[in-house]
């Protein structure tokens, strides 16, 4: 009989090779799941550590090593997987679209920048700073959100809805105006008009307007919230009910092209009100410290949020 | 679909189906098949590369996501069970923040962790794992062996699988 140990670092190499895109090499992956019946759990409970190690790893720092012989220079062509080899945390019906990746271009922002993306009549998405999308030419009821925020506004059509893929989970429209905020962990959608399902092939949750739903490492949770706070970024409001500074922080990294940090008893504290969007950030901040409580400080090239009285500088 | 890959499909039927019982799928295979079928017949694909790989892919990555969610039901169910989670009225409790600050946390260990595989270990990973590049064309671009780069893999693997594990159970 196997040891568990052997047969994780078995069940590795299989995760390692089935995750690999040429990979064709099926039926030997067949024999090994057929020779044990304990193999298929294995590469499951594998796959799963392996999902999100992709958020764990930074990225690159220092640039990539030479080649060892003059194997010329690293090929580009393959930069249209990047983002879809996350994505390709295999979810069936993303894995359909998975071919033809030439039809697939990415969109990204700057912060402070925003962007509106037209995908056909009646269907438009609005991206805020700091975001990357991927769309698909050749099918407009497709996008990916591999990170930041953007308003979807869908033309609904039941027999072709319009579908949004963040991470591993999968955004299906049922007539609807929705924003989705994508930071590495989590993924939060507030729906504004209309209605959207989470996961359809899976949890299949409904989410109706002023309805919200966060997933992050903790799990699904639900809740209500109110539709005036939803992309309000589009106004050049931020709007907030309890909401914890380390969300408002993104939310301001994303809108003004500042980099942003914040102090742990910073983080700790909650907000409800609005904030006014200002590009500048020296006039952002006077006013936004003191209504958040904090005080705001110049940190090298970036500005920093800790406790405070609301002093800026 | 693709009349090549319905052929192909209903060809390679007795595999596909042998593949998803040994990858626990059980007496749901057939029922899985036909989903699969279904979707298939419902996109158009246009012309696909490599049939018969596609069609293993997809069915694993049913079978991927399948477990994902009855993983994270029976996490819900316990959430349920202890009173801790499920619906809230609040959008984020303070474990999300404890979470964040996990996260930083974790961020740099996964990053010394990775350098002390050294840098071509790092890079490997990265290209694999990160930006979807296949193992062949790893090791062409670096001038080493396909061996090489599949050990690099388990190397990396290992150690931030086991960092993942360590921080999970924290």
């Amino acid at each position: 009989m196997m040891g568990s140990q052997a047969m994780a670092d078995e069940a590795l190499l299989w995760v390692i090779r089935t995750r690999d895109p040429d990979f064709t090499d099926w039926e030997a992956f067949t024999l090994w799941l057929e020779r044990d019946a304990r193999h298929a759990g294995a590469y499951d409970a594998m796959m799963a550590r392996d999902a999100g190690l992709d958020a764990l790893v930074p990225p690159a720092i220092s640039p990539p090593p030479l080649p060892a012989n003059d194997a010329g220079a690293p090929r580009r062509r393959w930069g249209w997987i990047a983002g879809g080899a996350i994505a390709a945390g295999l979810v069936a019906t993303l894995s359909l679209g998975l071919f033809n990746r030439t039809d697939i271009y990415t969109v990204a922002t700057r912060p402070g920048e925003t962007r509106i993306v037209a995908l056909e009549e009646g269907t438009r998405v609005e991206m805020n700073g700091a975001t990357t999308m991927r769309f698909d030419r050749k099918d407009a009821r497709f996008a990916a959100l591999d990170g930041g925020e953007a308003v979807f506004t869908v033309r609904h059509d039941a027999r072709d809805p319009f579908r949004v893929t963040v991470g591993n989970a999968v955004f299906e429209d049922a007539g609807t105006v929705f924003n989705i905020v994508r930071e590495r962990a989590s993924t939060r959608i507030g729906v504004s008009e209309g209605e959207v399902v989470y996961n359809p092939q899976g949890e299949a949750i409904s989410l109706k307007a002023g309805r919200a739903l966060i997933e992050d490492a903790s799990g699904l949770h639900l809740m209500a919230v109110d539709t005036r706070s939803i992309a309000s970024w589009r106004d050049g409001r931020l709007v907030y009910a309890n909401a914890p500074v380390a969300q408002i922080a993104q939310d301001i990294a994303r809108s003004l092209d500042v980099r942003l940090t914040t102090t742990p008893g910073a983080r700790a504290q909650r907000f409800t009100g609005t904030i006014r969007i200002d590009r500048d950030p020296v006039r952002f901040f006077r006013d936004a410290a003191p209504l958040l409580g904090l005080s705001a400080h110049r940190d090298g090239n970036g500005w920093v949020l800790k406790e405070g009285d609301g002093t800026v500088g | 679909m693709a009349t090549g890959l319905s052929a192909i499909f209903l060809h390679n039927r007795p595999a596909l189906l042998r593949f998803l019982r040994a990858r626990g799928a059980g007496d749901e295979a057939e029922d899985l098949l036909q989903d699969i079928w279904i979707k298939l017949e419902a996109k158009d694909l246009g012309p696909v590369a490599d049939p018969l790989p596609y069609l293993y892919r997809i069915a694993n990555n049913l079978m991927l996501d399948r477990y994902r969610s009855s993983v994270r039901r029976a996490r819900r169910e316990e959430d349920w069970a202890t009173g801790a989670g499920g619906v809230m009225a609040d959008p984020m409790e303070a474990s999300a923040i404890d979470e964040r600050l996990i996260m930083t946390q974790s961020l740099e260990e996964a990053q010394a962790a990775l350098r002390a595989l050294g840098p071509r270990v790092a890079h490997v990973f990265r290209r694999f794992r990160l930006e979807g590049v296949g193992q062949k064309n790893i090791a062409e671009e670096l001038g080493v062996s396909l061996t090489t780069v599949e050990k690099d893999l388990q190397k990396a693997y290992r150690a931030l699988t086991g960092l993942k594990q360590k921080l999970d159970t924290e």
